[in-house]
C-alpha cells in the first residue's frame, strides 16, 4: 500500500490523520496514506487492531472521529452516498443471503435503482460466470448453497454495482483453505478483468501473500509499517515482526 | 336505551367480593403464596375505578370544548409518557415527541371521523361520545405500537448484517430496513385482524357485553361494536406506520450509517 502524505494523480483513496473512538477507545490512530488505482492492497494485523473498522470507513458505513478521508480527490462527505457505496463496493466476512433465490438475492440490492428491477436473466448469469458459477444457481435457494459458493454470491451482488473498488474484509475467513485459495484467486482474478482497486483486510498473511501487490501492518490502530510484499517475510518494526511470528507459530 | 337494565348497588359490589373470597380461599388451600397481592389488587380496583367514576361523572358534566381537547390532550401525554416507559430500555432519542405526534395526528383523524361522520353528534365534543371514544383510541394507539416498536428494534439487532450489506450497497435507509419495517406492522396488525375475524364467534367483545347489561338494544349495540373494531384496525395500522416511520430514522446517522451503538446499548 503506498502509504504517501501526498497525493499523485494515480490515488484512488487518501486518509488523512484518521481517528475513530469508540466508547471512549481508540480503535484508529492517526492514520494517513494513500491508495493507488489499480492495486491490489492488503491490510495484515490481528483481530481487534482496527482494519475492519478502516475499511468500513473506505464504504462510509463508519464517519472518523477526526481526520478527512477523500475518494478521487473528493472529500468523502461531499460524495453523493448512494453513488459512493456503488463506486467503493465491499464484499464481507459472513456473506448474508436473504430468503429467496439467487436471483433475489442479487438483484436485492438493485432494486431501488432504475435499472434494478429490469436486470435481465443473461445479465445475472454473466454476473455469475465472473464468479465461477453458472446459470442453474439462478433460482437456487440461496440459503441452501454453500459457504464458499454464498461467498460468491456476496461477490457477484457486489459486482453488479459496477464497482471501481472492492473492499474485502477477510472474505475467506470462515472457508476450509483449499476453499480460501479458491476465492481469492477468483478476486484476483476479478481484480485483472474488471482493472479493479482492491483493499483486502486479512490476519493471514500466508495465503495472501501471491496476490497481493501492497502491503501495510494495522496493529493496534496504527499503520506501523508498508511496502510491498517483501515485508511479509521481512517486516522491519518489531510489532510486526511478532504478529508474523504468531502466525506462523 | 330501554329501561330494562338492572342498576347495580354498592351492596351488589361488596357481595361480589366473594369471588374474591373464592379466590383467596383456593390460593390459601394450594398455598400459591398470591393473597397478598390479590388483596391489594382488590382494593386497588375498588379505589381506582370509584375515583373514575366521579371524575368521569364530572368530566360529563363539563360543556365547553376547551375542556373536552384539554382532557383528550392530557391523555395523548400520558399515553405518550407510557409508551416511553414501556421502551424505555431501548434508548430511543425523541421517542416521546414521536409518540406525542403521532398519537395527535391519530386521534385527531379518527375521533374527528367519528364524531363528525359517524355519530354526528352534537355539539362534536360530546363528553359522554368524547371520552370514551379518545380513550379507546389512545389505548389501542398505545398497545399497537409498543408491540410494532418492540418487534422492530428487535427485526434491526436481528437483521443488523442485512442491513448494513443492504447500505453497504448503496441503499437507502428506507430500503434496508424495509424487511424489518414490514415485520414489525405486520406483527402488531395481526392481532387486530384475527380479532376481526373471530369477533362474535368465541365471545361477546367487553363493551357490547356492557352496553347490553345496561339495557341498550343488541342490535345497537352491535353496530357499536362494529364501529369500533373498524376503528381499532384504523388507529393501529395509521399509527403504527407513523410512528415506525419516524422510529426507524432514529436508529442511522443522516449519512446513512446504522447507529450500531444503539443496538449495543439495549
Amino acid at each position: 500500500m503506498a502509504i504517501n502524505n501526498y497525493m499523485n494523480n494515480s490515488s484512488i483513496f487518501k486518509l488523512d490523520h484518521v481517528n475513530y473512538t469508540f466508547d471512549g477507545l481508540n480503535i484508529l490512530r492517526d492514520i494517513s496514506f494513500t491508495i493507488q488505482l489499480n492495486d491490489f492492497s492488503v491490510l495484515l494485523g490481528p483481530s481487534g487492531s482496527g482494519k475492519s473498522t478502516l475499511l468500513r470507513m473506505l464504504n462510509y458505513l463508519n464517519s472518523p472521529t477526526s481526520g478527512s478521508i477523500f475518494f478521487n480527490d473528493t472529500l468523502i462527505t461531499d460524495y453523493d452516498i448512494t453513488l459512493l457505496r456503488q463506486k467503493v463496493g465491499m464484499v464481507f466476512q459472513s456473506p448474508t443471503m436473504i430468503n429467496g433465490t439467487v436471483r433475489e438475492n442479487l438483484t436485492m440490492a438493485q432494486k431501488w435503482t432504475k435499472e434494478g428491477n429490469g436486470l435481465a436473466d443473461d445479465e445475472l448469469i454473466e454476473i455469475l460466470e465472473h464468479v465461477d458459477l453458472n446459470s442453474e444457481f439462478l433460482y437456487k435457494d440461496a440459503r441452501s448453497l454453500s459457504g464458499g459458493e454464498q461467498q460468491r454470491i456476496a461477490l457477484a451482488r457486489t459486482l453488479l454495482n459496477k464497482p471501481e473498488v472492492l473492499l474485502l474484509d477477510e472474505p475467506t475467513a470462515n472457508l476450509d483453505p483449499q476453499l480460501a485459495i479458491k476465492i481469492l484467486k477468483l478476486v484476483f482474478q476479478l481484480y485483472q478483468d474488471l482493472k479493479l482497486t482492491v483493499i483486502m483486510v486479512s490476519h493471514d498473511h500466508q495465503t495472501i501473500k501471491q496476490f497481493a501487490k501492497r502491503v501495510a501492518y494495522l496493529i493496534d490502530g496504527k499503520i506501523i509499517e508498508e511496502g510491498n510484499t517483501d515485508i511479509i517475510a521481512n517486516p522491519q518494526t518489531t510489532a510486526a515482526q511478532e504478529f508474523i511470528a504468531r502466525g506462523i507459530e | 336505551m330501554t329501561q330494562s337494565f338492572y342498576a347495580i348497588t354498592w351492596t351488589d359490589v361488596f357481595v361480589s367480593l366473594i369471588f374474591v373470597a373464592i379466590s383467596v380461599g383456593l390460593i390459601r388451600w394450594w398455598k400459591i403464596g398470591l393473597e397478598k397481592t390479590l388483596l391489594i389488587g382488590t382494593f386497588r380496583t375498588f379505589i381506582q375505578l370509584t375515583a373514575m367514576g366521579y371524575i368521569l361523572t364530572y368530566f360529563f358534566q363539563q360543556h365547553h370544548w376547551s375542556f373536552m381537547v384539554g382532557l383528550v390532550s392530557l391523555m395523548i401525554v400520558i399515553a405518550s409518557y407510557e409508551g416511553c416507559h414501556r421502551l424505555k430500555k431501548y434508548k430511543i432519542p425523541n421517542l416521546f415527541w414521536i409518540l406525542l405526534g403521532s398519537f395527535f395526528i391519530t386521534v385527531f383523524i379518527v375521533l374527528g371521523l367519528i364524531l363528525k361522520f359517524i355519530l354526528s353528534v352534537q355539539p362534536w365534543y360530546y363528553p359522554y361520545a368524547m371520552i370514551p371514544i379518545s380513550g379507546m383510541i389512545i389505548g389501542n394507539a398505545l398497545t399497537s405500537t409498543t408491540l410494532t416498536v418492540n418487534r422492530f428494534v428487535s427485526e434491526i439487532t436481528h437483521r443488523e448484517n442485512e442491513i448494513e450489506m443492504l447500505l453497504s450497497l448503496g441503499a437507502p435507509v428506507k430500503s434496508a430496513v424495509h424487511d424489518s419495517f414490514k415485520e414489525s406492522i405486520r406483527t402488531a396488525l395481526l392481532p387486530n385482524i384475527n380479532g376481526l375475524m373471530m369477533v362474535g364467534l368465541v365471545q361477546l367483545p367487553g363493551i357490547m357485553t356492557g352496553q347490553i347489561l345496561a339495557g341498550i338494544d343488541p342490535l345497537i349495540a352491535i353496530r357499536y361494536q362494529i364501529m369500533i373494531m373498524y376503528m381499532w384496525i384504523s388507529t393501529a395500522t395509521m399509527v403504527d406506520i407513523l410512528v415506525l416511520n419516524l422510529v426507524y430514522r432514529q436508529f442511522f446517522t443522516p449519512q446513512m450509517q446504522l447507529k450500531r451503538e444503539l443496538l449495543r446499548k439495549m
